[in-house]
């Protein structure tokens, strides 16, 4: 050990954990060597106030049981916000096709009315003007409305 | 007993999570104490610890004591809090203060002197100064092994590092901070 510097057994463990044998050993070789000497003295001090930080412990306060218990209910909350987030968006799809589906038949039965044939609108107009024409000399008999109309359907074909 | 009181928990019973916070408090503050000083810091470190401890509660199988498996979650999440804040290690360590520099006189004198508050708030800081030259990994390498008396085995189990990991890093924390300790005196011994 005399001729063996120390440094070494320094780094390899605290000075705390030495056996005394070691620990004599130890400072039998800095009584002679400075530069281990200074080594083993950063080495004890080092150690001094790592065991003086390792003692500054903070206690849990008397709150603290209550506060961890509110974060814990909190954030329950907050994870069942985002459950019904995920319903909706797996049901969102299936919503908006319905609802887009509603929209259109709304449309198609309340806002574009039915658009007659050119050939119906036409034998619209002849029938009409012939019993409009009729109407104003004479009274016509519904049968007499009925041949015209269709008088005027079967020219038209 | 204890995994009775997870299962519970699990459940949602909330007397039983209660209880767990209540018994294993004194044990997060202590680890969440290693890597932060002020209170504040500590105490939300520690309620994120239960909280994700509830959430991780099915992995808790018994096998092991609570303590051990509530000590593992309370580093990890420690250290990744600290990493999270992104405080690079300080290369060097500034000069000493008055304070600390009287401190040094002191425990070179009298050596077997009970170190009064103050002393230890000075040994405290001074410790959290010489601790910033390392990773928090190393930090807590150093503060367990040479600070707690913890065995590697026990920084192992606590960390989920190998054995070998720990003695590695442990070796590399000591030398630095007896390093820096030397340089700090050293450069007193030059005024």
């Amino acid at each position: 050990m005399k001729d063996k510097h120390i440094i070494e057994i320094l780094d390899n463990a605290s000075i705390a954990s030495l056996s005394e044998s070691e620990l004599s050993e130890v400072q039998a070789h800095v009584r002679e060597c400075v530069s281990c000497r200074s080594a083993y003295e950063a080495s004890r001090l080092s150690t001094i106030v790592l065991k003086s930080r390792a003692q500054a412990t903070t206690e849990p306060s008397p709150f603290f049981q209550t506060r961890v218990m509110a974060a814990w209910r909190e954030r329950q909350a907050e994870e069942s916000v985002p459950a019904m987030w995920r319903l909706w968006n797996s049901a969102k799809a299936v919503v908006s096709s319905m609802a887009v589906t509603t929209a259109a038949l709304a449309v198609l039965s309340f806002v574009i009315p039915a658009t007659p044939t050119a050939d119906q609108t036409a034998s619209a107009l002849s029938a009409e003007s012939v019993i409009m024409g009729q109407a104003s000399d004479e009274q016509m008999s519904y049968e007499q409305v009925l041949s015209t109309i269709y008088e005027d359907e079967d020219e038209a074909r | 007993m204890e995994l009775d009181l997870a299962r519970q928990a699990q459940e949602g019973d909330e007397s039983a999570f209660a209880e767990i916070v209540r018994r294993y408090s004194p044990r997060v503050f202590s680890v969440a104490s290693r890597f932060f000083r002020q209170r504040s810091l500590v105490e939300e470190a520690a309620q994120e610890v239960f909280l994700k401890a509830f959430t991780q509660l099915g992995s808790f199988e018994g096998r092991g004591s609570m303590e051990g498996w509530l000590t593992r979650i309370a580093t990890n999440t420690c250290l990744n809090m600290v990493r999270g804040a992104k405080r690079r290690p300080e290369s060097t360590v500034s000069d000493l203060t008055e304070d600390e520099q009287s401190w040094l006189d002191q425990q070179s004198g009298d050596v077997g002197k009970q170190p009064s508050v103050e002393d230890s708030v000075v040994a405290t800081d001074l410790a959290d100064r010489l601790l910033a030259v390392l990773s928090p990994e190393d930090q807590q390498a150093l503060l367990m092994i040479d600070g707690e008396n913890a065995s590697i085995k026990e920084v192992a189990e606590a960390t989920g590092w190998s054995e070998s990991k720990v003695k590695v890093r442990a070796f590399r924390a000591r030398r630095k901070v007896r390093e820096a300790m030397g340089k700090l005196l050293r450069r007193q011994g030059d005024k």
